[in-house]
């Protein structure tokens, strides 16, 4: 049962990275990124030919793997999103990025088959024992990676000129060029961090389950139900909202029985969003328009 | 990427013969049609110049035109000298001109003083913005007492007294207002309209589109009145107050019950 919760912690911090990155990018450009999912099974991928064909150690190869995902971020968004309009934004993008997962994910299947693969370093199956838990190391270093970069985001965020960018056009788009942000760079750089991230998620999600290219599709339900039980576009809200759903997923496959776990995430939405269609942490008027 | 620092500001003294801002033809939309059908007029150098007209009449199209968050069809718009059509909306920031929306636009989950340096966002220099935003302290005690509550708790006009003061950290030669006092109370409105006045005296040319169209033409020098995408009559803020139709249509003449009506065959023309 502590068991349960510990890992339902750590695992938790790895989701709320992803989720992180997907809320960001809704709440500086209202775009719902669908593709997050299989983004980060793109990112999985490229840490497993990095590790398997170079023999380049799996966080190591996020020197490269996180600047890689962060140029496909950069183009889909230069390609796809950029040229969606105004209107219906959020509908269309929706479907935008629905078309770029389906295309990610055929590519994948081509490249790699179905087969299900996984990521393996000595890390992965080698455990801390304390206080009796059974801790893997991977879910250790995962959650302090994700720990680092959730802060590396957050400094980004709060500290630099450019995060004082991204927080303007969050709240205000058209304020925010009112004052001379760049508001269509913000938003690709944004949308390029939001996607980097997935590089992160994608490495520690492959060393701690076998993926295959359909993946995607449970990974991205996961972290829409993360991100709008968060509240869409915050941040602490997703840090949450993913530590949450995880322990109380882990907490029903150990008490009741697994088949029951996932099925718990969405009653959850379902229940949380009838109480408070805001989310577990949205304020009801955060974004102004 | 231009920079507030490398831009050419407008010179006010460039010939002073010639307007600050000509605006002439100039025709924009939101993708349907045209709402601007032809809009032609001018802000001469140290006015204030206040345009009203009916809802929808696309006043609030204009100052987007002006300010780069709409691009014109066509049309030209020369501010001290300098064409701005094409230019975005960072870099018309840059000549001098900014624009406060008529919908809120502080960031509401930053503090008042975080909004206000944001108005000097386009500036480099943190010692520069840290002088400026003294000054504008001077000038607007509401920075400093309320400096780290959240912009979105203050009330309605003690948003607008912040949005005026962020609108000053760049010393723009025209501050363009949108309704500056939509939603304010008497007291607040004559505070607002105070430092309308207060900021045109400080040497700053001013633009204004006001509902509260008789008192702010009082306030003016000069006035527009815009219907249906087109001026339909210019002169100064004397003579658009005591036109005799303007009067009996927007500052509620004698006949304010028949206001609708008339309206309407007016826009019919
Ligand atoms: N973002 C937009 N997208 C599409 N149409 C718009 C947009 N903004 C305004 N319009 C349309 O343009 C026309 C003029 O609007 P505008 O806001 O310029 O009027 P206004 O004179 O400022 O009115 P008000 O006094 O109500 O502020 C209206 O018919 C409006 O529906
Ligand atoms: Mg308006």
């Amino acid at each position: 049962m502590i068991q349960a919760v510990v890992d339902g912690v750590l695992t938790g911090g790895v989701y709320a990275l992803m989720a992180a990155g997907l809320t960001l990018i809704f709440g500086v450009m209202d775009i719902i990124n669908v593709a997050q999912g299989i983004f980060v099974v793109l990112g999985a991928y490229l840490s497993y030919v990095l590790s398997v064909h170079l023999g380049i150690d799996l966080f190591v190869g996020l020197l490269i793997t996180m600047p890689a995902m962060f140029v496909v971020g950069v183009v889909v968004q230069w390609v796809f999103i950029s040229r969606l309009g105004e209107r219906e934004r959020t509908a269309m993008s929706i479907l935008a990025t629905y078309a770029i997962a389906i295309m990610i994910e055929g590519i994948l299947g081509l490249v790699f088959s179905d087969n299900y693969v996984e990521l393996n370093a000595w890390y992965v199956t080698r455990s801390y024992h304390v206080f009796g838990f059974y801790l893997p190391y991977i879910y250790v270093f995962g959650f302090v990676l994700a720990a680092v970069l959730l802060g590396a985001i957050y400094l980004m965020l709060y500290k630099t000129r450019f995060g004082a960018s991204v927080r303007a056009s969050l709240q205000d788009r058209s304020a925010a060029r009112l004052v001379g942000v760049n508001v269509d760079r913000v938003a690709t750089i944004t949308f390029g961090i939001g996607v980097a991230v997935t590089a992160a998620g994608g490495m520690v999600y492959g060393a701690t389950n076998s993926f295959n290219p359909n993946t995607g599709y449970d990974l991205i339900s996961r972290l829409l139900t993360i991100v709008i039980l968060g509240g869409l576009g915050s941040i602490g809200g997703a840090l949450g909202a993913a530590v949450c759903m995880l322990v109380l997923e882990d907490v029903v496959a150990v008490v009741w029985s697994p088949v029951w776990a996932p099925f718990v995430f969405f009653a959850a939405l379902v229940v949380v969003l009838s109480v408070r269609p805001t989310g577990l942490f949205g304020r009801s008027s955060a974004r102004a328009q | 990427m231009t920079d507030y620092e490398a831009a050419t500001p407008a010179d006010p003294h460039a010939d002073a013969s010639r307007p600050l801002l000509e605006v002439s033809g100039v025709i924009a939309g939101y993708g349907g049609g045209d709402v601007l059908q032809g809009v032609t007029f001018s802000v001469p150098q140290g006015s204030i110049t206040c345009i009203v007209g009916p809802n929808g009449a696309g006043k609030s199209t204009v100052l987007a035109a002006l300010s780069g968050l709409l691009r014109p069809r066509a049309g030209s718009i020369v501010f001290g000298g300098r064409s701005l059509v094409g230019l975005s909306a960072r870099q018309i920031l840059g000549t001098g001109l900014v624009l406060v929306p008529q919908n809120h636009s502080l960031f509401r989950e930053m503090t008042v003083r975080e909004n206000v340096e944001m108005g000097a966002f386009t500036v480099r220099d943190s010692a520069v913005v840290r002088a400026r935003l003294e000054a504008i302290e001077e000038q607007f005690p509401i920075v400093r007492e309320r400096a780290k509550e959240k912009a979105g708790s203050l009330s309605g006009g003690q948003q607008r007294l912040v949005e005026f003061a962020r609108s000053l950290m760049l010393d723009p030669t025209l501050v363009v207002l949108d309704e500056p006092s939509m939603g304010l109370d008497p007291k607040t409105l004559r505070q607002v309209f105070a430092t309308v006045k207060a900021m045109n005296s400080a040497g700053r040319t001013i633009l204004l589109v006001e509902q509260n169209a008789r008192a702010a033409l009082k306030l003016s020098t000069h006035g527009i009145v815009l219907e249906s995408g087109v001026v339909r009559l210019t002169g100064t803020g004397r003579e658009v107050l005591e036109h005799p139709e303007i009067e009996e249509l927007y500052l509620g003449g004698a006949v304010s019950d028949r206001l609708g009506l008339r309206r309407d065959g007016l826009m019919r023309r």
